[in-house]
């Protein structure tokens, strides 16, 4: 097996899962504060991927601020879930369950009656090839790649050194210790919703050019997601990376010696693997 | 005074139902309930929709036309669609509604593999008349006399394409075959390869992915890396196809491009971008705006984009032309009962919205119940499909002879 | 010794679930409707061994593996094997408790949202191990069809052939009123009342000397059992198998229809299963807004009745007992 192909096989794993990532970063977030897991978190990612076709491909506004507009406007749909739907479930993971449930059922149908069923696809922003020994990725690719990392440098930050980031990983620890020191609850909540749904949107965003944009898109990334936290354990950021990292090397690696059924399988496996061994993910908090 | 009021109000009521049912039904006017089904919501929604559009457009038609003339009497078509989600136990459900709530005894409409096998566990032995276009060998057979597939299938497509590439295009010796691994997937790559085998061709890759994959890059690096001439993107869907295609091209590929399978050259070329999809060649997509295809496809084709504001698919088309071939049945034997119409359908050309059409290919499913009709082979240049020949299946050729 | 209204309880509801389940084909004989209730009562085995699954406090999302196990054990076994589904339909639920077995010891190592997502995994793992591997067992992709229905079978008196819709209804009923049987006398046994502490709390309860991994196991496994004799009527009354009736959309399903009648009973998925399964046939007129729809219903039942309709009852006596004028004394009054 040439060396090349095995090092494209990583760079076509890694890319695509710090997309992955990104998704997997919000569900974390959304269950490290309000311990919930959003079944639905599939659709945001769907909503900034149509957002942003409606903003680059119809009404032909530049690339990055559609971006930007499309994280803000999910963030802002996750502000009205939260508000009228998810805050009255804090807690209750079951019920959460099902009402996400339904709020997939209802955003995905509501995008299929309003957009359409056929795939819309977006232009891409960036054309071209880099080429580095045998080793192709396209601009658009690395672009995803660097604005991927960007954001996740820009959560990272938000989390360790802003007050507001600081208040809500305090929640996400212990909410009720939290509230003894003051911190607003409410507040933390709905923007911790509303910023694992933007993360959602902006992955949704990034890949609209690559991958074309359909109301069932969301389905996939999800259930990705959930692998990658449920490696790197819950509510815990660097393990969403790592596990991110790991599913793109298991994929990669795997696509080369098997079809695409056992590469599935050996996610899954991986999962299961993981967690026999540490119950809690890689670096999951109790 | 408030008794009398009520007095009144039942009393207009009854007259109204009395004016009701005195309305304008003539002496024979009654309804044909026709069931379509098929996956309207979720990943496949985009094949239950055309299905339930090509019906209705034909349906609408034949309405405005002031019925359908079967025997003495004549029939308002009233279509009853259904949702089966993709999945083969809803399907089971919703057909035994439809046969036995609703009690249709045409079911013209179908899509996804294993729904048509478990709707046919209800259909058969009702001696309900189904019509889809589902693939797979499974659901076609001396078995089931009331199944009909509406569309060609990979069977009837392969070998036609692949004869033509021989013939015309004898650069390519390396062919490279994909599909997602569901039954119709499975079935088109044994097809695509049995065809490209059996006429010399050497195949390189032969490989299935999971439907909803958007990430094409692990299985595209192994299988250019056996350096095909050929990427057949057999039977991917147009959103699909079209991303194999243009993630082919920007890992480098500049072979030929084939799509065994394609029904919607439109989307495709959205998806993969004009670069990627340059060149592809496809037996069995229907361009409804070409020169090759019969001039009923296009006039149909302008008529669904006006209603639907999307360009149709060949399983519009496909659907519409079942539509067409069943009510005309009907009219020759005189009798909506399905035992005469099955009598009354036989091998000879129907004249339809493809042009000719015949129901054949016994000998691949033991029966005759697949229906036949031109092949066109297109080629997208500069953005569109361009229809470039037209082949005709074994079947259809024999019985030209 | 059980306080006599627990028992009268779990008797009349019982005895109100067999009137029903035996007394519908007496009232209607139409092949449609014959066919939704065939369904949920199925559907019932599998959501009442689910919720007791749940009542340990975990969601295993495998259940519905389990069905699939059972299927692909039972058509194997007749097709393959030439035995009788009379023989098959046990060996069915005991193939699904074989696997059972040592899946569930490893997933129920972890708790909370990491067991939910390690039973999914497990799920997604049998459903592509169906769909895509041994395909000469299993068929692939492509399901395995023609299914024989269950072997006539001579009763003193008639010979039943399953040919019939009705038929087919009533020897479902025999099995759920069977498992019910089970699952409600487990359910209002000590078993019953180890669960609930469980479920509240695995270590108060471990601290109390229970062996909270056994009875968690033994849930699971007989849950798995149930599931498989479910599989084994699936696959002999649809005659058509596919891995996708093994996936997440059934399993999702499931949860729903336990979730939304309410855990707290092991009525409450009855409740659930019935009103849900007459729902969504309504909403089938609607087509292309079905789903849409039914994602509404889902949202606002949990949000207004977040315990499950089967608390409806409860909650409205309590709004009546609170009534103005009404008694109020020894309700919630200090002496």
């Amino acid at each position: 097996m040439p060396i090349e192909l095995l090092v494209q096989a990583l760079l076509n794993g890694f890319a695509l899962a710090l997309v992955y990532v990104l998704v997997a970063l919000g569900l974390t977030l959304i269950f490290s504060i309000l311990e919930i897991i959003n079944f639905a978190h599939g659709e945001f990612y769907m909503l900034g991927g149509y957002a942003t076709y409606f903003g680059f491909a119809l009404f032909g506004l530049p690339y990055f601020p559609t971006l930007l507009l499309a994280i803000v406007v999910v963030g802002l749909a996750g502000v009205v879930a939260e508000r009228m739907i998810f805050r009255h479930l804090r807690g209750k993971t079951l019920n959460a369950f099902i009402v996400s449930l339904g709020l997939l059922w209802v955003l995905q149908s509501g995008a299929q009656l309003s957009f359409g069923v056929l795939d819309k696809s977006v232009p891409s922003a960036f054309s071209g090839i880099i080429r580095a020994g045998g080793i192709i990725i396209s601009v658009e690719r690395f672009v995803v790649v660097l604005a991927a990392v960007g954001l996740i440098a820009v959560l990272y930050a938000f989390l360790q050194w802003s007050r507001v980031g600081r208040a809500m990983r305090a929640v996400a620890q212990d909410a009720d210790g939290a509230a003894l020191q003051g911190v607003n609850i409410e507040f933390v909540s709905m923007l911790g919703f509303a910023i694992g749904c933007a993360l959602a949107g902006a992955a949704g965003g990034l890949l609209a050019p690559v991958f074309a944009v359909s109301p069932a898109m969301g389905a996939l990334p999800v259930v990705k997601a959930f692998i990658i936290i449920i490696v790197g354990g819950m509510g815990s950021l660097p393990g969403a990376v790592l596990g991110g990292l790991l599913l793109g090397t298991v994929e990669g690696i795997g696509s080369l010696f098997f079809g695409s059924a056992a590469v599935n399988v050996l996610g899954f496996l991986m999962v299961i693997a993981v967690l026999l061994v540490r119950p809690r993910g890689l670096f999951g908090v109790a | 005074m408030k008794r009398q009021g009520c007095r009144e109000w039942i009393v207009g009521l009854a007259a109204l139902v009395a004016l009701g049912a005195a309305s304008p039904a003539t002496a024979a006017e009654k309804t044909l309930e026709i069931g379509v089904l098929g996956p309207l919501s979720g990943g496949a929604a985009a094949y239950g929709v055309e299905l339930v559009r090509g019906a209705e457009m034909r349906a609408d038609e034949i309405n405005k036309a002031g019925g359908l003339k079967v025997g003495g009497d004549v029939y308002r078509i009233k279509l009853i669609t259904y949702d089966h989600k993709a999945s083969a136990a809803d399907a089971a459900t919703a057909a035994n509604k439809l046969v036995f709530q609703d009690k249709v005894k045409y079911i013209i409409g179908n899509a996804v593999g294993a729904t048509c096998n478990a709707v046919q566990t209800v259909t058969e032995p009702q001696k309900v008349m189904f019509a889809f276009v589902c693939w797979g060998t499974k659901n076609l057979g001396p078995d089931k006399p009331y199944s009909f597939r509406s569309m060609l299938s990979q069977w009837e497509a392969a070998e036609p394409f692949y004869r033509w590439m021989k013939e015309k295009r004898p650069n390519i010796k390396k062919v490279a075959v994909i599909s997602p691994n569901d039954t119709s997937g499975l079935d088109t790559n044994t097809a695509v390869v049995k065809a490209a085998k059996g006429l010399g061709f050497d195949v390189v890759a032969d490989e299935t992915y999971e439907r909803g994959t958007k990430d094409f890059y692990p299985i595209l690096t192994k299988m250019l890396a056996k350096k095909p001439d050929l990427l057949d993107v057999a039977a991917a869907p147009p959103g699909e196809a079209g991303l194999i295609l243009k993630q082919a091209v920007e890992l480098g590929f500049k072979g030929a491009k084939g799509w065994t399978a394609g029904v919607n050259p439109a989307t495709l070329i959205n998806v993969a971008g004009q670069e990627a999809a340059e060149g592809v060649w496809s037996p069995v997509n229907v361009n409804v705006k070409s020169d090759f295809v019969d001039p009923k496809v296009r006039k149909f084709g302008e008529e669904y984009e006006k209603r639907y504001k999307e360009v149709p698919g060949v399983i519009a088309v496909a659907n519409y032309g079942a539509f067409d071939v069943f009510t005309k049945a009907m009219q020759e034997a005189g009798s909506v009962e399905t035992e005469k119409v099955l009598a009354a359908l036989t091998s000879r050309p129907y004249d339809t919205v493809w042009g000719k059409l015949v129901i054949g290919a016994k000998e691949t499913y033991g029966i005759d119940r697949q229906f036949l009709y031109p092949v066109v082979i297109s080629e997208i240049r500069g953005g569109k499909a361009v229809d470039i020949e037209q082949v005709l299946p074994a079947a259809l050729k024999a019985l030209k002879k | 010794m059980l306080p006599s209204p627990a028992l009268r309880r779990a008797l009349t509801g019982y005895g109100l679930l067999a009137v029903a389940s035996l007394g519908l084909p007496l009232v209607t004989r139409d092949s449609y409707y014959v066919d939704v209730a065939t369904t949920i009562l199925m559907n019932l085995v599998l959501t009442m061994s689910l919720r007791l699954e749940m009542s340990t406090g975990q969601l295993n999302m495998a259940h519905i593996s389990f069905l699939g196990i059972g299927a692909y054990a039972s058509t194997l076994l007749v097709m393959r094997g030439g035995y009788s589904f009379w023989v098959t339909l046990w060996l069915a639920g005991l193939a699904a408790a074989a696997f059972a077995v040592p899946i569930g010891s490893l997933a129920l190592r972890v708790t909370g949202p990491y067991y939910f997502l390690i039973s999914f995994a497990f799920s997604e793992v049998v459903r592509l191990i169906f769909n895509n591997f041994f395909v000469g067992w299993f068929g692939g992709p492509s399901g395995l069809v023609q299914i024989p229905k269950p072997d006539p079978l001579r009763l003193p008196g008639v010979e039943l052939t399953f040919v019939s819709k009705v038929e087919l209804y009533y020897l479902m009923a025999v099995l759920l009123l069977l498992a019910a049987a089970v699952l409600v006398r487990v359910d209002y046994s000590r078993f019953g009342l180890l669960a609930n502490a469980i479920r509240q709390g695995d270590l108060l309860a471990e601290t109390l000397g229970v062996w909270v991994f056994r009875y968690k196991l033994t849930a699971f496994v007989l849950g798995s059992f149930m599931a498989g004799l479910a599989g084994a009527f699936f696959a002999h009354s649809h005659q058509v198998l596919h891995s996708s009736d093994f996936g997440l959309e059934p399993m999702v399903l499931l949860v729903v229809f336990t979730v939304i009648g309410g855990t707290g009973s092991v009525w409450g998925p009855v409740v659930g299963t019935v009103t849900l399964t007459i729902v969504s046939e309504f909403m089938r007129e609607f087509h292309y807004y079905e789903i849409l729809l039914y994602g509404g219903v889902l949202i606002l039942a949990m949000l207004l009745v977040p315990e499950g309709l089967i608390s409806v009852p409860g909650r409205l006596a309590r709004l009546w007992r609170r009534r103005p004028g009404a008694e109020t004394m020894g309700v919630g009054v200090a002496p």
